[in-house]
């Protein structure tokens, strides 16, 4: 029945070949599929970018070595030639080597064999030995033994040195024959070796081309470069392959386990290495800087930090998506959704940061320095959340307070009034446009009429709870605290206060600005640029002079006697103030008084005082208590309130609402916890965990929020029903796009990434105390006045010039004796007696200066806090020699001896030379000496002369030089050697401030005046010590 | 006119309403009794199962998914790669639903006329193995792997991060095989909805071919002469199996709450769940009063109308309506056929006191972790 079927077989046939069709075009498209990655594409293009470069890189190589590649081709030519020569003799050599090397070959071997055969019977007779010895022990009258292998073994050594004899005979014969043969080819390598030293990177570079373009390699190459590449093969040695990095030290959570991360940026980005990419597009760029990332010789070697320690991004992603790129804006975002079909990859906890905020990362391992000169935005953010106080009211665990903190507000009727207090509260900037002090009220959340009468009761309780008096104080603007305006001004301008605070007066407005959040702006204005184009930009050394407020309007809010006394002893108001103490005289502290009260803020003083609303402060204080207790309560306990307990309970709930005691002391918040959310691993935070409200236009990132909250914080409540006592209170700074931008940086590295111990910055110091010692400059401003780690010094532009500004602390770590550094700090005297600019008196403790000490050791790489006196020997050559030179130079022209005065004129007064024994570090002294310039460059000091051996023989130089200096022939080391010494020992008193005091007391600083100064004068340093 | 559209499909697709429709339409479709089939007839719903209401179905299956896809919305859930079964189950189990109904119908119109069944005609005794078979088997297999091979080529598998528990997907669903089971978590006890009806089920299946020894028919498709049989089954097949796996996979958003297929998945929204326990209903509600702490004491009337519904219905069916059923299968057999029609019948139940009464468990026990 073979007939009988379902189907025609035909039909079956049809089918079974069509699905096999079908069967063997799906695998095919599996191996394509599989072997068609992204990187391949890219590596496929940098690859002929790399052959097309090195290619011009050899032709430009080959231009360099034409001419002496043609004398040393004819010179190898020539060698071939008489190499060509002496063929016969050569042939002739060869065939004697194989045959001495076949002799050789013979006798070797027959040697080995035999030594073999030795070692055997050596084996025997020593295993004969050890039986005989062991059966004979202790038997007394043996007789001496026969043993058999004895003769053997002697008979064999001397074979053995025969044969040896005769292969070293033979091993000789042969290598004086290849030695030969070498002598005869000898010329012709020489000259070969070189023509390859001229054609050393033209080789290099051609074998790199014959590795990588096709088109160049031989034709076995050409096929091993298919093959090596074909699927399934090319799991041995592809050249298309996946680039890796595993980076040991830094960790990636994998929930519940931290595993190393695997960066696999550089299958795409393969020019991040190379330089000469600069201009190649993306990915092939060449790293912006090669000198401080993944070169061997940066800091941050590619092998140790991979690329996403610092971009972040998803490491393990072979392709544009998958690794998690992140556009720079909503263009970048549309061109790659066109171009790569890019996403979000939403279940992706750390996408890469945006180039703008790269910065950030350098926090998770530098936290414990507030300072890093490489990420100017990064410490510009960090030094904006300090002085604007973000890290009041949010805990930052990695990024202490440094106690910029607002005044206290427990005594501020000795200040102020309870009026003027309410308007600052409710508007701050109409009194001082650019002041730290944030606005709460008048905000998008608060501004409704509803609002406002709310607000306005919350103010007049707080206002009231702060003045234990009610009455208006009287302003005391007697004499008795009032100076000279002029000298005032002058003073202010001359003594050091333009370190910290400026008096601006006219605001500008923010003109355009382009950002992709909204950014209400301020109506009073921003700081206008000294250079007068539009409003200051904020940057680290923009922020040097705002560290202490604008004092403009004074006048307008407080009275003589307070900023007398304020003045006087700043701690005395304010206990934890960093405002140092100028060590005003009563005149002085008189004057700069009367100048800074002529200043009045007019416009502020219009504005109408906040009054008493009873129906809305009882309104407020039901709110509250609603809130916690159940209604019939409530009623009964606002009803039990008197007025007073009323207007202060508002207070009380207002200030925790607000939490006006997060900054500022306030009585009855003492133990208050701050009120913002922690922000210890801000930058960690995904956006899913962010309230967007209702706002959709900004970039749904966690930056894209935190931008938009800084610049607008009330702007989630935005078409939203929020109870009052819910509403968003974080306060408007009204910050500047770049200081966004900055302080964005700065959250962005506030994260939990886990990096290897031998990663973090302070893991590695030695000194840990430097760190305290740095954040106390950067918190106290040092480098408002000097400069310190080449940043800093912003008194200059009020001063006008460097000549008369403090001095440059470049070497101060290797400079002073560190007790006199102390001792000074405790007590600062006059060093350079031409200043009018005072070093302030701090109020810190000792470990506190010691740990700046500290910090200026750590940045020479020295830290001995106790070094011997240095002993002088005044009968040494040298120290005579330094005597002579010492007159040579005339250092009495500026320098002080003591109490007597230089012969100069006081603008080129330098420090007291008698100090030196006390203050200067000998070696520092030295290098000093050597090169002032390359120490302080500008500074008027000169290289002292030192004469040279050739000046010395001749005839006269014992009358002109003296016979100690001849007598060193020339030798700068022992003159150096010599002046130090000579400087040790000089006379005179230490503290010569009274002395100076007294005479320009007499004499005044009329030398400083700009439009007095020559030209010669302008770059002329007074770093000279 | 298109927004018009949507609106009403978005509506229909509110799980009362559809499932409702589907439950009320389901004996017209299969009709289990004399006066359903006359109607059956009479709406012309037969028609469904001739070779032209094949295409209709067809049709309908494929405007469905058409009209999806010019949808923003519903074309982000049609095309993620995990929901690719479910359309491709769509179309699958229509056709074949349609495939044996349509012989089906045609062996009942045969026997109506007093001839043979299509398969009677085919030999009963042997397969011709090879070739044909074996051959077609062969290319079966490998037109299947082609199959696979293309759509595992193109459509990547939706492989996700390593699960962090600080960012959980929301909506967090179930394999699409288990979205059914995650739907009646909605309406019960996970140890009810996720242990005690998965076995039941796989029990329930395995039951089928002991419980039923009804000999008609056997050995080829047909209805009319097990149409209660078919009627039960289908309705726990089609509406508490299939649908209950679309709901779950196109219609549940964020937080598990509803979206009709045209709907934004708005994360946000809020919807208001305030349900209550039986027991509450009798002691708070009705006799003004705590809840006893005793348990047994509080939960006693759910208790009662547990045993109530499993004990009396039989007894009462027994006598009556299925009478012959019960002389037929013999008490055994059928107590157990009771037992699983009314465990399967309890699901639409819970969800109509869900939907309507607010009803969260009518036993509920939670200090013994028992709820039902």
């Amino acid at each position: 029945m073979i007939d009988e079927r379902y189907y025609k077989g035909n039909v079956l046939n049809k089918w079974f070949a069509i699905s096999s069709i079908l069967m063997f075009v799906s695998v095919i498209l599996t191996f394509i599929d599989d072997n068609d990655d992204e990187f391949k594409e890219y590596q496929k293009e940098f690859r002929a970018m790399e052959v097309e470069t090195s290619k011009t890189v050899l032709t430009e190589e080959l231009e360099k070595v034409k001419l002496d590649r043609v004398a040393f081709e004819d010179k190898l030519l020539a060698a071939q030639e008489d190499y060509n020569n002496k063929n016969s003799l050569l042939v002739q050599a060869q065939k004697d080597s194989a045959k001495l090397n076949g002799k050789f070959y013979k006798a070797n071997a027959e040697f080995l064999a035999f030594k073999g055969m030795f070692d055997q019977i050596k084996f025997e007779y020593e295993a004969e030995m050890l039986e005989h010895q062991h059966h004979d022990s202790g038997n007394e009258n043996h007789k001496p033994h026969e043993f058999k292998n004895k003769k053997k073994y002697f008979d064999a050594i001397e074979k053995l040195q025969v044969l040896k004899l005769d292969k070293e005979e033979k091993e000789n014969l042969k290598d004086s024959k290849i030695a030969e043969i070498k002598f005869l080819k000898s010329n012709l390598k020489k000259a070969q070796d070189e023509l390859n030293k001229v054609l050393k990177k033209v080789n290099i570079t051609q074998s790199k081309i014959e590795k990588l373009d096709r088109e160049s390699m031989t034709f076995q190459n050409q096929i091993a470069d298919i093959v090596r590449d074909l699927p399934i093969i090319d799991f041995l040695d592809p050249y298309y392959e996946v680039k890796q990095v595993v980076l040991e030290d830094i960790k990636y959570d994998n929930n519940f386990k931290y595993v190393p991360v695997v960066d696999r940026c550089t299958s795409c980005h393969l020019g991040v290495d190379k330089p000469g990419y600069e201009d190649a597009p993306q990915p092939y760029t060449t790293h912006p800087n090669l000198d401080l990332y993944i070169t061997d010789a940066s800091p941050h070697p590619f092998q140790e930090y991979g690329c996403t320690s610092c971009h972040a991004g998803r490491s393990r992603g072979t392709s544009f998506v998958s690794s998690a790129h992140t556009p720079q804006s909503k263009e970048q975002q549309a061109e790659w959704e066109e171009k790569y079909g890019w996403h979000y990859l939403p279940l992706w906890t750390e996408p890469m940061i945006p180039t703008k905020y790269t910065e950030a990362s350098c926090f998770t391992c530098h936290q414990s320095q507030p300072i890093l000169n490489e990420a100017e935005k990064l410490t510009t953010g960090l030094n904006l959340i300090s002085s604007s106080g973000c890290n009041n009211c949010h805990l930052i665990q990695t990024y202490d307070n440094l106690g910029n903190n607002g005044p206290p507000l427990t005594h501020l009727e000795e200040k102020v009034d309870k009026e003027w207090a309410a308007k600052w509260i409710n508007n701050p900037q109409s009194f001082r446009y650019n002041t730290w002090m944030p606005h709460f009220f008048n905000q998008e959340n608060n501004s409704s009429p509803e609002m406002i009468k709310r607000t306005n009761a919350e103010i007049f309780a707080i206002t009231d709870y702060l003045f234990e008096k009610d009455d208006k104080i009287e302003y005391n603007n007697s004499s008795e605290y009032l100076g000279d305006y002029d000298k005032g001004e002058e003073l202010f301008n001359a003594v050091g206060c333009m370190g910290c605070h400026i008096i601006e007066e006219e605001s500008v407005a923010l003109g355009e600005v382009d950002t992709r959040y909204e950014l209400p702006k301020s109506e009073y204005g921003y700081e206008p640029d000294p250079n007068g184009d539009g409003y200051e930009k904020a940057t680290r050394y923009s922020l040097l002079k705002l560290q202490g407020p604008n004092l403009v309007g004074l006048g307008s809010k407080t009275d003589a006697e307070w900023v007398y006394n304020w003045i006087k002893d700043p701690t005395a108001y304010w206990p934890e103030t960093q405002m140092p103490n100028l060590r005003l005289t009563d005149q002085e502290a008189k004057d700069i008084t009367a100048y800074l009260l002529s200043f009045k803020n007019e416009e502020f003083e219009k504005i109408e005082a906040i009054n008493y609303d009873k129906e809305e402060t009882e309104n407020i204080a039901k709110r509250w208590l609603v809130k916690a207790f159940p209604e019939y309560q409530a009623a009964q306990m606002l009803e039990d309130m008197s007025e007073k307990e009323t207007i202060d309970y508002v207070a009380k709930k207002s200030i925790s609402f607000y939490g006006c005691y997060t900054c500022h002391n306030v009585k009855g918040f003492e133990d208050a916890k701050p009120i913002g959310a922690e922000l210890t691993h801000q930058g960690s935070k995904s956006y899913h965990k962010l309230d967007f409200g209702h706002i959709h236009d900004i970039s749904h990132s966690n930056y894209g929020w935190y931008e938009q909250k800084l610049a607008n914080p009330r702007i989630f409540d935005r078409d939203k029903i929020v109870e009052p006592e819910d509403k968003s209170r974080m306060p408007n700074f009204y910050f500047k796009p770049e200081e966004i931008e900055a302080i964005t940086t700065a959250i962005l590295g506030f994260t939990n990434r886990q990096f290897g111990e031998n990663k973090i910055t302070y893991n590695l110091a030695e000194d840990k105390t430097q760190f305290e010692g740095h954040k106390l400059i950067y918190a106290n401003n040092c480098q408002g006045c000097h400069v310190h780690d080449e940043f800093g010094g912003q008194i200059v532009d009020a001063i006008g010039s460097q000549d008369y500004a403090p001095p440059n602390l470049n070497t101060q770590g290797i400079k002073t004796q560190p007790d006199w550094l102390f001792k000074f700090f405790n007590n600062p005297n006059t060093i350079r007696p031409h200043l009018q600019v005072r070093m302030p008196s701090f109020n810190f403790t000792d470990s506190q200066w010691n740990s700046i000490i500290s910090a200026f050791q750590s940045l020479e790489n020295h830290n001995l806090d106790f070094e011997n006196d240095l002993l002088v020997d005044k009968n040494t050559v040298h120290f005579k020699a330094g005597d002579k030179l010492h007159e040579f130079g005339a250092c009495n022209n500026c320098h002080f001896y003591g109490t007597t005065f230089p012969n100069g004129e006081p603008q080129t007064w330098a420090p007291n030379l008698a100090m030196t024994k006390e203050r200067l570090r000998p070696e520092w002294i030295i290098e000093w000496l050597r090169n002032p310039q390359a120490i302080m460059p500008g500074t008027k000091m000169p290289a002292p002369y030192l004469p040279d051996k050739d000046i010395l023989s001749t005839p006269d130089a014992i009358e002109t030089w003296g016979k100690d200096i001849v007598t060193l022939n020339g030798d700068k080391e022992m003159m150096l050697e010599g002046l130090k010494d000579y400087l040790y020992t000089i006379p005179g008193k230490l503290d010569i401030t009274k002395e100076v005091k007294a005479y320009f007391s007499k004499n005044g600083y009329g030398f400083m005046k700009p439009e007095e100064e020559d030209e010669e004068d302008d770059d002329w340093d007074d770093d000279d010590w | 006119m298109l927004d018009i559209i949507k609106y009403i499909v978005n509506l229909l697709h509110e799980p009362t309403i559809a499932f409702t429709l589907l439950t009320v339409g389901f004996p017209f479709v299969f009709p289990p009794t004399d006066w359903f089939e006359k109607k059956h007839r009479q709406l012309r719903i037969d028609k469904l199962w001739s070779n032209t209401g094949g295409v209709v179905l067809m049709l309908l299956v494929v405007a469905y998914f058409v009209l999806g896809f010019t949808d923003k919305n519903a074309y982000i859930i049609f095309t993620k790669p995990d929901n690719v079964p479910i359309i491709l189950m769509a179309f699958t189990v229509v056709y074949f639903l349609w495939l044996s109904m349509n012989q089906a119908y045609r062996n009942d119109e045969k026997l109506d006329r007093g001839e043979k069944p299509d398969e009677y005609n085919d030999p009963n005794d042997k397969i011709l193995v090879w070739p044909d078979l074996v051959y077609s088997e062969l290319i079966s297999i490998i037109l299947m792997t082609v199959f696979l091979i293309l759509w595992s080529v193109y459509i990547k598998a939706p492989l996700e991060e390593p699960a962090n528990p600080a960012l959980t997907p929301n909506p967090s669903k179930a394999p699409w095989y288990f979205l059914g089971l995650q739907e009646m978590l909605v309406y019960f006890d996970p140890w009810i909805a996720g242990i005690m009806f998965p076995l039941l089920i796989i029990i329930g299946l395995s039951a089928i071919p002991y419980l039923d020894i009804n000999l008609k028919s056997s050995g080829f498709y047909a209805f009319k002469s097990r149409r209660t049989a078919i009627f039960a089954f289908m309705y726990g097949w089609l509406v508490l199996w299939i649908y209950l796996i679309i709901v779950g996979t196109i219609l549940r958003g964020p937080n598990w709450n509803f979206f009709g297929p045209y709907d934004y998945w708005d994360a946000h929204k809020v919807v208001s769940l305030t349900n209550v326990n039986l027991s509450e209903y009798v002691w708070v509600k009705a006799w003004n009063q705590g809840l006893p702490a005793n348990p047994i004491k509080r939960e006693f009337l759910g208790f009662i109308l547990i045993f109530l519904y499993f004990a009396v219905p039989p007894f009462l069916l027994a006598k009556t309506k299925l009478k012959d059923i019960f002389k037929q299968l013999g008490p055994v057999r059928y107590a157990f056929l009771m037992f699983f029609t009314l465990s399967m019948l309890s699901l639409p139940i819970k969800m109509y006191l869900r939907w309507f009464l607010n009803l969260k468990y009518i036993v509920s026990i939670p200090e013994w972790f028992f709820n039902i």
